[in-house]
């Protein structure tokens, strides 16, 4: 993981949620959440928590801006690129539409950045091999970035095992060896995580955090 | 493996192309704008119409035109949008003509936020349109369950010749669940679309689609039958759902995301020895009145719990007919409440009765 990682995949694949766990595990300094798409479950709702890790979270600075769709970001995204002892996570909205938004940063100096894919294969646009391409495709085109990882979440939220992980690996595998992109994280859920099973790239602990007990 | 993870407004929309619909027409609003996204990229893709209208008026007015050609037709909005839909809602009602309307609720009244709500239960079952007129009306507690509900919805509208509304907060719309799409539907026997304007070369003489009527003594022949048919849909679709009704002596009554929490404080109500059940309409029109006979007669209270002020409850209050006390809890503006609170309010429900 380099110093600033953007998150992007199709909507819905899960990247807030791993937004949210990466930056806690990683202790970063920052995690910016460009969402301009999605009206709930963003990473600025998870603001309060975040600063008491130590982490900082940047997005709309108006007032009320967490319950708002408005397609506003503050100037303060740019602070990961200029402070450059500091680490960051970039949380994307979903899709090519989501990953646009990249655009802004193509002056930056792209050596520090890793762009990584979340991928869920129980999502219908990202259930095989070609339409997972596609949307590499897709995303590289609008952002101006290279996808430098793919972060395995193949899940069914509660009904997930380690079948429908490794379901996801194998599929996910053949794209990494295809477009030579490495699998940098296997996302497990910290109630069915067993230390004993391998899983490709480093194992990502995941605690849901937008997930009420009653969903 | 036949289950995905979908969220519910893209669940809302594939389920609708399950159900067979051939036309959308809608204008874009939060939180359900993930319907008309999917459906502008898969219903044209199949040969299907889909058109973004230049307003939610406009839409509801293309509904009833396509619904008056014999198609199926769909349009989704959120709370202000619905309301600006009214008059073509009863329209509708009044021509006779199928429709399926989805409405994903948001905080109000007025603009309001964004956040979920249900405070669109009057809107969705006594009207903003005018005339005697019903909308059948689903409450789903699920994305499974509106999914099921979606696939169905073409065919009850077609039954009836009567508009249907999916009635679910923007918290169904905007999470994600895992569902399996291929849950069988049951079979209906529909009747030909006799009354569709499908041309004088398919049909001898003109179809007229139509809600005027100048003869008083015609309006109210023409109401009657509307009653007839109503009484008919109360008869054969009134839905609901018991949890742990028969000895309960306190029950509590959700539908929609109400019931998902109503359901993780009966847990922990039963852990502290308290004996609760639950009524879930499913319909919220029909009323399931008929679920609270199964209440015992030494029931301590009935709690209606909403995401709104208490409307509802008027319905509760109805089907209760005076037999047992009546508590309300609900939040409002897109406050979403925490089992806890339900579980407060059943171990102090003395301080909730409002009747």
């Amino acid at each position: 993981m380099k110093r600033i990682t953007f998150l992007t995949g199709y909507y819905g694949s899960g990247k807030t949620e791993i937004a949210l766990n990466l930056a806690l595990a990683k202790k970063v300094d920052y995690l910016v959440d460009l969402d301009v798409i999605n009206p709930y479950f963003r990473s600025r709702e998870a603001e309060k928590m975040l600063s008491k890790n130590g982490t900082v979270c940047i997005s709309s600075d108006l007032e009320n801006g967490a319950y708002a769709d408005l397609p506003y970001l503050s100037k303060k995204i740019f602070l990961p690129f200029r402070e450059a002892d500091t680490r960051s996570i970039f949380d994307l909205g979903g899709n090519d539409l989501g990953a646009r938004i990249m655009r802004q940063f193509d002056e930056e100096d792209k050596a520090d950045v890793d762009l990584f894919l979340v991928v869920n294969v129980f999502r219908e646009e990202t259930k095989d091999e070609a339409s997972i391409i596609r949307v590499i495709r897709e995303i590289e085109g609008a952002s101006g970035f290279k996808v430098t990882g793919i972060i395995n979440n193949t899940n069914l939220l509660k009904e997930t095992t380690y079948d429908e992980i490794y379901f996801g690996e194998a599929i996910i595998s053949e794209v990494a060896k295809k477009c030579d992109i490495p699998i940098a994280f296997t996302s497990i859920y910290e109630e069915i995580h067993d230390p004993e099973k391998k899983v490709a790239g480093e194992p990502l602990i995941l605690k849901l955090y937008f997930r009420k007990s009653w969903y | 493996m036949g289950r995905i993870l979908m969220k519910g407004n893209e669940a809302i929309a594939v389920a609708a192309i399950r159900g067979g619909i051939d036309a959308f027409f809608g204008y874009p609003i939060t939180p359900q704008n993930e319907i008309p996204e999917y459906l502008s990229k898969h219903l044209l893709a199949n040969g299907k119409a889909f058109v973004q209208a230049e307003s939610e008026v406009a839409a509801i007015n293309m509904v009833y035109g396509a619904a008056g050609a014999g198609a199926r037709v769909m349009t989704s909005s959120s709370s202000p949008g619905i309301a600006l839909k009214q008059e073509g809602i009863s329209y509708l009602c009044g021509a006779q003509l199928p429709a399926v309307i989805v409405s994903v609720m948001r905080g109000g009244p007025g603009l309001g936020g964004i956040q979920p709500s249900q405070a669109d239960y009057y809107q969705a079952t006594r009207g903003g349109g005018n005339g005697d007129y019903n909308l059948i009306v689903f409450g789903p507690e699920t994305i499974q369950e509106t999914v099921d509900i979606m696939k169905e919805a073409f065919a009850i509208a077609d039954q009836y010749r009567n508009p249907v509304l999916v009635l679910v907060d923007g918290l169904i719309g905007q999470m994600m669940e895992s569902i399996d799409l291929d849950r069988p539907v049951k079979e209906r026997n529909l009747p030909p679309k006799d009354y569709a304007t499908t041309g004088t070369r398919n049909h001898p003489g003109r179809h007229i689609i139509n809600s005027l009527y100048l003869d008083p003594l015609e309006l109210e022949n023409h109401n009657k039958k509307l009653q007839q048919k109503y009484a008919l849909v109360k008869a054969q679709e009134t839905r609901y759902e018991t949890v742990d009704l028969e000895d309960a002596d306190y029950v509590i009554v959700a539908y929609g995301t109400m019931a998902r929490i109503v359901r993780s404080a009966m847990e922990t109500l039963k852990k502290l020895g308290i004996k609760v059940g639950m009524i879930r309409p499913i319909t919220i029109w029909p009323y399931p009145e008929a679920a609270f006979d199964l209440i015992k007669a030494d029931c301590k209270g009935i709690l209606c719990t909403e995401m709104s002020a208490g409307q509802m409850l008027d319905d509760v209050l109805i089907a209760n007919n005076g037999r047992h006390k009546v508590a309300f809890y609900g939040r409002m503006g897109g406050m979403v409440p925490d089992p806890e609170e339900i579980v407060a309010a059943i171990k102090n429900f003395s301080d909730w009765v409002v009747k």
